[in-house]
């Protein structure tokens, strides 16, 4: 028996296990950590009106805004003082990103019912 | 936008243009100069599902040379979002000589694919992919062009780098390079200023631009974009007045 002779092969074999999987959680906290760094702010639309229409955010830092649009109809968040536009299907998320900005209020509306679908982001 | 064939003899002494030029290494070719503007508009690389538009674009140019001078081009194109990311407009292109009544000369579908949420990197990217074909000769023409925009606060930079295919058996086949560019001042919604640079291997022009939008009931939007653009070689026409009407709905 030469249990020996197999432990070089087995270590090896281990050694590649490890560094795979030490390699695979590497990136995934690079991928982690980058993902972190930008923080997600979340706003809902019910019946035409954004919840909360008041968003609070950091100055100096691009922030994820992630818009759920729990309406069956569609709507366009937009905003010239953020220079976005972005048209939301009903019953569906839509991704904005926003800054970084100095501290200030950017107003925005949903364009497709702009009397009552109002709000602004306060930077600070 | 196809070229045609003939030579021009554009008059005039004219600045030399520095930036666009030496930037791409745009190839020079003499054999299909008649006619030829390069100015068109500078596309930003968003697109908005649901989005669905009209469009009127005009081009005038005048010139020392009365070959290359009073003549009008429209183009008319209906374009809707196929979805969030694709957006696909078909456009009749026509011509007026000087003499002659407008012509249609071709038609045009293009496709802009928005490749980057706004804002997510530090620049925007996107693609449009042109196909074009004049109606009474065989000639086409098929372009990609990718398309950057990047904020630096109230200002908005965009450039458009293009290569296209020009093929038919009224043509020389060929590539060819071109480029576009836009200055922009985030002055206000309804009023934009900027400058414009465009250069393909005849066109090498810059100018100033008007932009704005006008916004209608529900989600109907008036955009505009008016500008003139002077030469800076002496195959480009001596004035090229651009107005652009997009009504969205």
């Amino acid at each position: 028996m030469a249990p020996s002779k197999h432990i070089p092969g087995n270590y090896g074999r281990k050694l590649k296990w490890r560094m795979r999987h030490l390699t695979a959680a590497a990136l995934c906290c690079v991928a982690m950590s980058a993902q972190a760094q930008t923080p997600v702010f979340e706003i809902e639309i019910r019946e035409h009106l954004f919840y909360p229409s008041e968003l609070k955010i950091p100055a100096g830092q691009k922030v994820k805004l992630i818009i759920h649009n729990r309406d069956a109809t569609p709507e366009e968040f937009e905003s010239y003082e953020l220079n976005r536009e972005k048209v939301i299907i009903g019953n569906t998320q839509g991704i904005v990103f926003i800054g970084p900005l100095k501290a200030g209020e950017y107003p925005f509306f949903g364009e497709f019912n702009p009397k009552t679908a109002q709000g602004k982001v306060i930077v600070e | 936008m196809i070229r045609s064939c003939g030579i021009l003899c554009a008059a005039g002494g004219r600045v030399s243009f520095l930036l666009v030029g030496m930037l791409i290494g745009i190839p020079i070719h003499a054999d299909n100069l008649l006619h030829h503007n390069g100015v068109g508009r500078v596309y930003d690389p968003y697109v908005q599902p649901l989005e669905r538009e009209l469009e009127l674009r005009t081009y005038y140019q005048t010139d020392d040379d009365p070959i290359e001078s009073d003549i009008l081009r429209q183009r008319v194109g209906f374009g809707a979002a196929i979805n969030e990311r694709v957006f696909a407009e078909l456009y009749l292109i026509g011509m007026k000589l000087p003499g002659s009544a407008m012509r249609l000369e071709s038609y045009e579908l293009e496709s802009k694919i928005q490749l980057t949420e706004q804002g997510e990197y530090a620049a925007d990217w996107g693609l449009l992919v042109e196909l074009e074909r004049q109606r009474s000769e065989s000639i086409a023409e098929l372009a990609t062009t990718l398309l950057v925009t990047r904020q630096w606060g109230n200002w908005v930079g965009t450039v458009n780098l293009g290569v296209e295919y020009e093929y038919g058996s009224n043509i020389r086949n060929e590539f060819d390079t071109f480029m576009s560019a836009q200055w922009r001042l985030r002055y206000r919604e309804s009023l934009e200023p900027g400058i414009e640079i465009y250069a393909d291997e005849f066109t090498h022009g810059v100018g100033p631009v008007l932009t704005g939008l006008v916004r209608g009931s529900g989600n109907q939007k008036w955009y505009w974009e008016a500008g003139i653009i002077l030469p800076a070689n002496d195959t480009t026409p001596a004035y090229t007045y651009r107005v652009l009407l997009e009504y969205e709905f």
